[in-house]
């Protein structure tokens, strides 16, 4: 039993995982189709709140910052001072903008009309004034930024749904990104989401179960808590030190003393972004996913945290593999006991071959209705494309095609298992992995014998290493304290 | 005469918003007649413009001849979105535009209000188009609807910049045909005279099909439904008392702090949903980078 446990659990990692996130995609679209006949625009809006209301209501350990997705700067429009802020973004505008955001983490589905809504939303806030940037900046750090700092570049460099990125230089020397929070967003947020009639009329389509009010309540708590810049530091924090001395992974340290509510400082770091680094040699890019491929993974089942945002905007690429991971304004913590049913249910189905066991545990984890008249045999081949890339030991390269067909299974709405899935709401975030990470491997046409390198990782099998990078993580491991027991034995 | 069932509202979005940006110039000659520091601009770039604008149709309707012209000659019932969106056009023209396309409009719309003549058939009186007193009626209930509207779920105007605003629409009127001695310059004039023209409004049954057309859109999604109800209360709440006693409605709920906030929720919606349209973003930016350049000069 001992014996074939080591080989049964690797593929159910990420089996389950990607398991976990199909279903999720299931219901969102049942939920889609009945509202074609509305207005593009509203209905676009009406789902980004339900979006976001399912996010908060799914994910109650998230924590999402800002996405630093705008492409456009208007300078020329520049926002100059709190009432402008609160001009813009009041009247449920700043609302819409942080549910969206939200929606977009749970829901790739997310029709091209939301899309096109959201994004004209977000263009319409313009940057803040140099002046204005270095008002927050004296506020939360009681100095003036050209104070703060030894050097302080007043134009930003990017734009946040909620604030912006300035490059300075810290008194010791050290060169930093620093993101400012809107003045005032806070407040007009919260006003918003005290007068709920709007937010409750929006949501009166959700499931029928759902309480209106507690997950109205649930979306007020999360959405002030992400304004909390704290948050994010503390998120970076954690996986800074975990990856600390990492051969490839390297992520950026958080500066306390310069971070507070609503001002964050981390070390800034210069890299290739992901189009560029998608123009490399093939070996560089294969090396570039396994990093990726390893973090996340290695994150979920060793730091138990997911940072919910595979974005091609959230690394830097050095080469050789080595990655910068940004942003982890979404991340979201697991315990034991939610990891647990992830690991049996790939066990099961990829090692164990076990379909019976695999079914039971989807219907433990709550994944599938209990009794669902549907033969498992139906329902192991509706997941097994999820598990596509764990269920066999050999090279295989990950193309558009793999991640699109993920993508549609998870939208299916005509598979009769659709009807009998849904998602339980810890792992709604895994959706991430299928509609973000699946698809920038693809993009990367990128080659590994994943069930090897899965199997490293999987706590359950941790099998020696497979390539050079698992060689160099194998001394990198072996330096760092050990991390905490592994998930299975914590629970046995 | 043409009178007949309404079309449906279907489309009411999309084509308001063409007909808006159709009228924001990109590289205007000239400031054209209100300008960008205008509080005119500052009124019409307010959240609540929408109910401003169902407020203003509301008060208008209730002028007997103004009404019959309406809906004897135009295209009101036929099409009474292009309707809208045509006036749309128009007054987006008139505030942004330069002079030379305001003037043009403005000629456009005195060439076709000379067609526009006939017998009201409630009151049994001639009417024309052009009749400057018409024409002023118009004129004021619109200035009035975004004095009132802005005050109630809007950025109040000071009560010297309310003045200012009145001065300033007077050149809207003047570029319809009314001569500028007759026009209210002050808030003050505005309120003698909606006081003299009283004696002759009424809701004739013209006014009440436009207006149960106008405030229950048949054809509108229905989530642009929902949010219509909320402009509607804005609306009728911020009628004086006489005029919804015209149109018979009950008093609607009063407008407390909570009920204000929400209808301004509704109006943000709104106004994502309007910006969602192609070009109305980059018409703002248009208006907003001319009135930060007044600003900084």
């Amino acid at each position: 039993m001992r014996g074939r446990r080591a080989a049964d659990r690797r593929k159910l990692i990420a089996a389950t995982v990607i398991g976990a996130a199909a279903m999720a995609g299931l219901a969102l679209l049942r939920r889609r189709v009945g509202s074609l006949r509305l207005s593009r625009g509203l209905a676009a809006l009406r789902l980004v709140a339900r979006g976001g209301a399912r996010y908060a209501a799914s994910a109650p350990q998230l924590f999402a910052a800002a996405g630093e997705n705008r492409q456009q700067l208007r300078s020329d429009l520049a926002l100059e001072t709190a009432e402008d802020v609160a001009t813009t973004l009041g009247a449920m505008k700043g609302v819409l903008m942080k549910l969206g955001q939200m929606a977009s983490y749970v829901d790739d589905g997310l029709s091209p009309s939301v899309r096109r809504t959201l994004s004209r939303l977000q263009d319409s806030v313009p940057p803040m004034s140099a002046d204005l940037a270095a008002r927050v900046v004296q506020e939360e750090l009681g100095r003036p930024p050209e104070q703060a700092f030894a050097r302080w570049d007043p134009e930003p460099i990017a734009a946040a749904s909620i604030g912006q990125v300035h490059r300075a230089i810290t008194l010791d020397g050290r060169a930093v990104a620093v993101k400012v929070q809107y003045p005032g967003i806070a407040e007009t947020i919260a006003a918003d989401l005290g007068n709920v009639a709007l937010l409750r009329r929006m949501l009166r389509i959700t499931a029928p179960s759902q309480d209106v009010d507690a997950l109205l309540a649930e979306l007020r708590e999360r959405v002030l808590e992400e304004l909390d810049y704290r948050r994010e530091a503390d998120n970076q924090r954690l996986f800074a030190a975990y990856y600390a001395g990492h051969p490839t992974i390297s992520v950026p340290g958080i500066i306390g003393e310069l971070s507070t509510r609503r001002v964050v400082t981390s070390e800034l770091v210069d890299g290739a972004r992901f189009a560029e680094m998608a123009s490399w040699p093939q070996q560089e890019r294969d090396l570039a996913a396994e990093t990726i491929y390893r973090f996340v993974f290695r994150s979920l089942y060793e730091l138990h945290a997911f940072n919910g945002d595979p974005h091609p905007g959230n690394y830097l690429f050095h080469g050789g593999g080595r990655v910068t991971f940004l942003d982890f304004g979404l991340v979201k913590r697991f315990t034991p006991g939610e990891l647990q049913p992830l690991m049996q249910m790939a066990r099961y189905l990829c090692v164990n071959h076990d379909p019976e066991a695999f079914r039971r545990n989807l219907e433990k984890a709550g994944f599938l209705r209990p009794g669902a008249p549907l033969s498992t045999e139906d329902i192991v081949e509706h997941m097994a494309v999820f598990y596509d890339t764990v269920r066999e030991s050999r090279p295989l390269t990950m193309t558009g095609d793999y991640s699109s067909a993920v993508v549609r299974r998870f939208f299916d709405v005509r598979s009769p298992v659709t009807t009998y899935a849904q998602i339980p709401r810890s792992y709604v975030i895994l959706q991430r992995i299928n509609l973000g990470l699946f698809g920038l491997l693809g993009e990367l046409t990128a080659t590994a014998n994943w069930r090897a390198i899965a199997e490293e990782i999987w706590p359950f099998v941790l099998g020696p290493p497979s390539t050079p990078m698992g060689e160099a993580e194998v001394a990198w491991r072996a330096q760092r304290p050990s991390a905490g027991p592994p998930v299975e034995e914590s629970l046995a | 005469m043409t009178t007949g069932p309404y079309a449906t509202a279907t489309g009411l979005i999309e084509r308001s918003a063409a007909a808006y940006v159709s009228g924001i110039p990109h590289h205007p000659a000239d400031e054209g007649f209100f300008g960008p520091d205008s509080i005119t601009w500052r009124v019409s770039t307010d959240l609540p413009s929408p109910i401003a604008g169902l407020r203003s149709l509301m008060m208008q309707a209730l002028h007997p001849l103004a009404m019959a012209g309406v809906d004897q000659h135009s295209d009101w019932r036929r099409d009474p979105v292009g309707r809208l969106a045509a006036t749309s056009a128009y007054l987006a023209t008139i505030s942004y535009g330069e002079r030379a396309a305001a003037e043009q409009a403005a000629t456009r719309v005195r060439r076709i209000h000379e067609h526009v003549r006939g017998v009201d058939t409630v009151t049994g009186r001639p009417y024309a188009a052009g009749d400057p007193a018409l024409l002023l009626w118009v004129h004021v209930a619109l200035v009035e609807s975004g004095l009132v509207v802005g005050r109630l779920f809007g950025t109040p105007l000071s009560p010297q910049d309310s003045d200012r605003y009145v001065a300033e629409m007077a050149t809207a009127a003047e570029l319809v045909g009314v001569p500028r001695d007759m026009v209210p310059s002050t808030v003050a004039g505005v309120g003698q005279y909606l006081a003299s023209v009283r004696p002759e409004l009424r809701c004739t049954p013209a006014a009440a099909e436009s207006m149960a057309f106008l405030l229950d859109p048949p054809g509108l999604d229905e989530d642009i439904a929902e949010i219509w109800q909320d402009i509607r209360y804005g609306a009728i709440v911020s009628l004086p008392d006489w005029a919804r006693e015209m149109y018979g409605y009950d008093p609607p709920p009063p407008l407390t702090p909570e009920r204000r906030e929400e209808v301004r929720q509704v109006l943000g919606v709104l106004d994502a949903v309007y910006m969602g349209e192609p070009g109305v973003l980059e018409a703002r930016q248009r208006i907003a980078l001319r009135m930060r350049t007044a600003q900084r000069a």
